[in-house]
C-alpha cells in the first residue's frame, strides 16, 4: 500500500469557521490510496469537522479538498462518491435494511453491472447480515445496526469510507470485535477510509497512519508505532496512552544531558539540543522498573490498581505525579527506588533559551 | 436536466413563497400603509395625525397629538378617564377611544381567558379520567372553528330566546339581555383564547419533573411551598406567552365583535371595516396603518419572548396524575367539587354554544321541531331573483378555496419550515419576514388586495387585474402557510440532521432527501398543518368578506353572516343557524383529519 503514490484524499490548508469561531485552522493532509486513515484527538478538537468537510457537509473558508486527484471544494456531498456511517449509525427508520442498504443505488448505478437486487445481497453476505434485509431497522441491535449503516455505505462503491466515531455507542467487547471485522473489510475492498475517533487506543490497533487533532489544527501525522513512541509534542505524549511527562534544563552539549535526581542523563536522540535549552522529556509506565536499570528516582507509593494483566502503580516523585505500570506482584508501599534506562526517555518538546 | 431542478427546487420554492408574499401580502399592505402617509404624491402626515388627534379614536390622549406640551395634563386625564371607565362609572366610551376601548376589551378578554383556562390546564396536567387525552387534543377545535360561526352559535345561545334563557326560566330567573354587551363578547374571545391557554400551560406542567419536587418536600417544604417555589416558576413563561398571543388575537377581533357587539362596541378593526364601506379610505388606511404599527409590535415581543424560552424544556419524570373519579369519598373533596363546578362552565361557554345552534337550527318559534330553515336554504337556492345569497355555491366556493389554499399553502408552508431549521446567518431575520402575516389582521390585507390587485394595478402601461376568486385565495395561503410551517418546523426541527446527511452522501440532492427522508418522517405534522390550511381558509372571514363583495365568490362564512342580517323568515336566527349547522359539519370533518393523524399545534 505503501507504493502506491496517487493519494486518496488530499486536504490543502483548509480551514472552517462556523460564525466567529475558528473550528479547523490551515489543516494539510494527505491520505494515501487504500490507506486506513484515523483522526484521534479529544472531543471539541476538529477532527469531526474534518471528516464532515472531506464529505462536503461543510465548505472550508480556505483551502481545497482534493479526493482521487480530482480537486472537490466546491462539490456538493451527493456528487463526492463517498460513504459515510455516523455515530448513531442514521438509519432511515421508514425504511427496512434492503432498503436502507439500497438507497444510495437510487441514485448511482451499482458497480459491477449487477443488479440493485444482487448488489445489495452481495452487501449484505459481506457484513454477515443475510437474512435480516426485510427487517426495520429499529428492531436490530447496535451492532446489527452498525453492519447495516456499513453495507449502506459501501453499497454505491464509493472511492472513499469516511467513519465518524462508527463504534463508540457500542460496548467495549462488541466494539473490539467489530473493529477486526471493519479492518478486514476495509482491507479486502482495499478502499481508502478516514476514521474518527476519540479513542486512542481504538486508533493505534486500527490503523495505517493516524493523525492526532487538537484545537483545529494537527499535532503529528504518522505510523501508530511512532505516534506511541516518539510523540512530536507535549500533548500527543499525554493524550495517546499513559505517560510521564517533565520539564528539564539541558546541561552542557555533546551529548546534551539532563539532571534527574543528581544523575547525568544524556539525551542521545535529541543531538541537537544546547546547553539551557528547556526540554520536555517522558517516559512510559512500562519502562519504568523496580527492579536496577541505568537510572533511579526515589518515589512515594500512593494507590496501586489492579488491572487484571498488570499492575498501575501511582507514586509521587516530588510535585510530579509518576504512572508505573509493571507485572510484579510484591509492589512496596512506602519510599522506594525506581529505575529506568536512558534509551527509554524521549524528548517530546523543546525550547530555546531567550 | 432533473438533477439540476431538483438541485434548485428548495431555492426556487424559497423565492416563489417570498414572491407570493410580496404580491399578496407586503406589496397590497404596503399601500394600505403608504396611502396613510402619501396623498396626492405627496408625503404627508395628515391621515394619521386626523387619527391621532380625534378624541373619537385615542380619547382624552389625543391631548398627547394635538398638544404634546400639556401632555402630563393630557395622560392623567386619559388615565383617570380609563380609571372611571374600568370602575363602571358612566362616561362614554369615547373618553379612551376607539384605540383605548379595543385595547381594554383586549385586555378583559384575556383575564376572562386566562380565568378559563388555568383550571382547564390543573385538571387535564393533574387528573387521571377517561377521555382525558381526546379532551386535550379537542382544545384545539376552536382555534379552527370559524368566528362567525362561534358568533350565531353564542346568538343562539345567549340571544333573547335562546338556550341559556330558556333553561334559567325553567328556575324562574332571568331573561337576561347578553347580546350587544362587551361581557358577552368578552366570553365569546375566552371561547376561543382559553383553550389556548390550557394547551400551552398544560403542556407546561406536564414537562415539570417531578424529582424537583420531590427535593423540595424532602428539604422540608409543604406542598403549597413547593408549588409556589418549583411549579409556578415554570408555568409562568407559558403563562405569559399565551396571554400575550391572546392579547394580540383579541385587539385584532372581527367577525365576533360585528356580530355580537355591532357598532356601538366597535373595536379598531370593525371601524375599519365600516370606514372601508363607506369608502373612506384614507382614513381606513391610517387606522391599518397605526392598528398594524401596535400589533406587530405585540408579536414581536412575543417572538422576542418565546425565543427566550427555547432551551428549558426539560426531559424529566412528570408529575403522577391523581385518579379524577377514585371513590365516592372523592366526591366530598372540595377539589373536586370545584372542577365540578368548572366542568358546568366549560359546558356553557364551549359546548352550549355549538349545541343551541344546532338546536335552533331545527327548533321553530314556538318551540316544535321544523325544518323550515333548511328548506329556506334550499329556496335561497332556487331562487332567480339577483343578489340571493345561495348556499351550494358558498359550500362549493368555500371547499374550492380550501383546496386551492391547502396546495399553495403547504408547499409554500414546507419550504419556509426547511430554511427555518437551517441554522444560517439571517434566518431568524428571515423567518420574521415571513411570519409577519401572523401579526396583520385580515381586514388590512383585504383591503390592500383589494386596492391593488382586484381594482388593478398598472405595471408597464399595462393594467392587470386579479380576479376576486383568485385573490381570495392567495389571501388565504397567505392566512394559512404559517401554520402549515408551526406544525412541519419542529418536527423537522427533531430529526437527526445526519439523515439528510446520509441521504446526500449516498448521492441524493438536498430536495430528494427532503422528498423521500424528511417529509415521510413528519408526515404527521404535514398532514396536521394541510388540515389547518384547510380549515383557516375554510374559516376564513375577514378578508374574504371585502374580497367577496358584490361578486359571487362569497364562502359559507360570508353566507352565514349575511343570513344574519335576513330576518325574512321573522325574528329568528333560523337560517344562519341552519347555514352555520352546515360549516359546523365541514368544519369538523377537517378537525377530523388532523386529529386522525395525531396533529397538535404548539405555537
Amino acid at each position: 500500500m505503501a507504493t502506491v503514490t496517487e493519494s486518496g484524499v488530499e486536504l490543502d490548508g483548509v480551514s472552517v469557521d462556523f460564525g466567529d469561531v475558528s473550528a479547523l485552522n490551515d489543516v494539510s493532509i494527505t491520505v494515501d490510496q487504500g490507506e486506513f486513515f484515523t483522526l484521534v484527538g479529544p472531543s471539541g478538537c476538529g477532527k469531526t469537522t474534518t471528516l464532515r468537510t472531506i464529505a462536503g457537509f461543510e465548505s472550508p473558508t480556505e483551502g481545497t479538498v482534493t479526493i482521487d486527484g480530482e480537486d472537490v471544494t466546491d462539490r456538493p456531498p451527493e456528487d463526492r462518491n463517498v460513504g459515510v456511517v455516523f455515530q448513531n449509525y442514521a438509519l432511515f427508520p421508514h425504511m427496512n435494511v434492503r432498503e436502507n442498504v439500497g438507497y444510495g443505488l437510487r441514485h448511482r448505478d451499482p458497480p459491477g453491472g449487477v443488479s440493485r437486487r444482487e448488489r445489495v445481497d452481495e452487501l449484505l453476505e459481506l457484513v454477515d447480515m443475510t437474512g435480516l434485509a426485510e427487517r426495520d431497522p429499529t428492531e436490530l441491535s447496535g451492532g446489527q445496526q452498525q453492519r447495516i449503516a456499513l453495507a449502506r455505505a459501501l453499497a454505491p462503491g464509493p472511492e472513499l469510507l469516511l467513519l465518524d466515531e462508527p463504534l463508540s455507542a457500542l460496548d467495549v467487547r462488541l466494539r473490539e470485535r467489530l473493529r477486526v471485522t471493519l479492518r478486514e473489510i476495509q482491507q479486502s475492498l482495499d478502499i481508502t477510509t478516514v476514521y474518527v475517533t476519540h479513542d486512542q487506543e481504538e486508533a493505534l490497533a486500527i490503523s495505517d497512519r493516524v493523525a492526532v487533532v487538537a484545537d483545529g489544527g494537527i499535532e503529528q501525522v504518522g505510523s501508530p508505532e511512532a505516534i506511541y513512541r516518539s510523540p512530536a509534542s507535549r500533548f500527543v505524549a499525554e493524550f495517546v496512552g499513559d505517560n510521564n511527562v517533565f520539564d528539564r534544563t539541558v546541561q552542557g552539549s555533546d551529548p546534551p544531558h539532563v539532571s534527574i535526581d543528581d544523575q547525568a542523563v544524556p539525551l542521545e536522540a535529541a543531538p541537537t539540543l544546547s546547553q539551557g535549552d528547556r526540554a520536555t522529556l517522558s517516559i512510559r509506565p512500562e519502562d519504568l522498573s523496580f527492579h536496577e536499570r541505568d537510572v533511579s528516582i526515589t518515589v512515594t507509593v500512593q494507590q496501586v490498581e489492579f488491572l487484571g494483566d498488570a499492575y498501575r502503580v501511582h507514586c509521587e516523585w516530588g510535585e510530579t505525579e509518576i504512572l508505573v505500570k509493571t507485572t510484579d506482584d510484591d509492589i512496596p508501599r512506602e519510599t522506594v527506588t525506581l529505575w529506568f534506562d536512558v534509551t527509554d526517555v524521549y524528548v517530546v518538546d523543546r525550547s530555546a533559551t531567550e | 436536466m432533473r438533477e439540476r431542478a431538483e438541485r434548485l427546487a428548495v431555492p426556487l420554492g424559497l423565492s416563489a413563497t417570498v414572491a407570493v408574499l410580496i404580491v399578496v401580502f407586503y406589496y397590497p399592505v404596503g399601500s394600505v400603509l403608504a396611502d396613510a402617509v402619501f396623498s396626492d404624491g405627496r408625503m404627508t402626515f395628515a391621515p394619521i395625525a386626523d387619527v391621532l388627534t380625534d378624541p373619537f379614536y385615542t380619547g382624552a390622549a389625543h391631548h398627547l397629538f394635538t398638544d404634546p406640551l400639556g401632555v402630563p395634563v393630557g395622560l392623567v386625564e386619559w388615565l383617570l378617564a380609563v380609571e372611571f371607565f374600568l370602575f363602571g362609572v358612566d362616561l362614554p366610551p369615547t373618553s379612551i377611544g376607539l384605540f383605548g376601548f379595543t385595547a381594554y376589551q383586549a385586555a378583559l378578554s384575556t383575564v376572562a381567558s386566562v380565568a378559563l383556562g388555568l383550571p382547564g390546564a390543573y385538571l387535564l396536567s393533574r387528573y387521571e379520567f377517561p377521555g382525558r387525552r381526546t379532551v386535550r387534543s379537542l382544545t384545539i377545535l376552536p382555534f379552527v372553528l370559524p368566528g362567525i360561526m362561534v358568533a350565531v352559535g353564542f346568538l343562539a345561545m345567549f340571544g333573547r330566546n335562546g338556550l341559556f334563557n330558556d333553561v334559567i326560566g325553567l328556575v324562574g330567573l332571568g331573561p337576561v339581555e347578553a347580546l350587544f354587551t362587551l361581557e358577552i363578547v368578552v366570553v365569546a374571545h375566552a371561547f376561543y383564547n382559553a383553550p389556548l391557554v390550557t394547551r400551552l400551560v398544560t403542556t407546561a406542567w406536564e414537562s415539570v419533573d417531578r424529582r424537583q419536587v420531590e427535593t423540595a418536600r424532602s428539604m422540608g417544604a409543604t406542598p403549597f411551598r413547593a408549588f409556589r417555589d418549583v411549579v409556578v416558576p415554570q408555568l409562568l413563561p407559558s403563562l405569559l406567552t399565551a396571554s400575550l398571543l391572546t392579547f394580540v388575537f383579541t385587539f385584532m377581533t372581527f367577525p365576533i365583535v360585528l356580530a355580537l357587539g355591532g357598532l356601538q362596541l366597535a373595536t379598531v378593526e370593525v371601524w375599519l371595516y365600516a370606514r372601508v364601506q363607506n369608502l373612506e379610505l384614507a382614513e381606513a388606511a391610517a387606522l391599518g396603518a397605526i392598528e398594524t404599527a401596535i400589533s406587530l409590535g405585540l408579536t414581536y415581543l412575543y417572538l422576542r419572548y418565546e425565543a427566550r424560552q427555547v432551551a428549558t424544556r426539560s426531559a424529566g419524570t412528570p408529575l403522577a396524575r391523581r385518579q379524577l373519579f377514585a371513590s365516592v369519598r372523592s366526591l366530598r373533596d372540595p377539589h373536586r367539587l370545584a372542577l365540578a363546578g368548572y366542568g358546568i362552565v366549560v359546558l356553557v361557554v364551549f359546548v352550549g354554544p355549538l349545541a343551541s345552534m344546532v338546536v335552533e337550527s331545527v327548533t321553530g318559534p314556538g318551540g316544535q321541531f321544523t325544518l323550515d330553515y333548511y328548506r329556506f336554504l334550499l329556496s335561497q337556492q332556487t331562487s332567480s331573483a339577483t343578489g340571493t345569497t345561495r348556499p351550494l355555491p358558498a359550500i362549493v366556493n368555500s371547499l374550492r378555496f380550501g383546496v386551492g389554499t391547502l396546495l399553495l399553502a403547504l408547499p409554500m408552508g414546507i419550504v419556509v419550515a426547511v430554511v427555518a431549521n437551517r441554522d444560517v446567518t439571517g434566518s431568524r431575520g428571515a423567518e420574521a419576514v415571513l411570519s409577519a402575516p401572523l401579526a396583520v389582521s385580515g381586514i388590512v390585507v383585504g383591503l390592500g388586495l383589494l386596492q391593488t390587485l382586484v381594482f388593478g394595478t398598472v405595471i408597464l402601461d399595462y393594467r392587470i387585474t386579479v380576479l376576486g376568486p383568485i385573490a381570495i385565495v392567495f389571501a388565504h395561503a397567505v392566512a394559512a402557510y404559517p401554520f402549515v410551517t408551526r406544525n412541519v418546523a419542529p418536527a423537522l426541527g427533531e430529526l437527526d440532521p445526519r439523515l439528510v446527511d446520509a441521504a446526500r452522501s449516498l448521492g441524493a440532492s438536498r430536495f430528494r432527501s427532503l422528498v423521500d427522508i424528511e417529509l415521510p418522517l413528519v408526515a404527521s405534522g404535514v398532514v396536521a398543518g394541510a388540515a389547518f390550511a384547510f380549515a383557516i381558509s375554510v374559516g376564513e372571514f375577514d378578508s374574504t368578506v371585502l374580497l367577496a363583495e358584490g361578486v359571487d365568490s362569497y364562502t359559507m362564512p360570508v353566507a352565514l353572516e349575511r343570513y344574519i342580517g335576513n330576518r325574512s323568515l321573522g325574528p329568528s336566527l333560523g337560517a344562519a343557524t341552519a347555514m352555520g349547522t352546515v360549516l359546523l359539519a365541514v368544519t369538523a370533518g377537517s378537525f377530523v383529519v388532523i386529529d386522525r393523524v395525531g396533529g397538535r399545534w404548539q405555537p
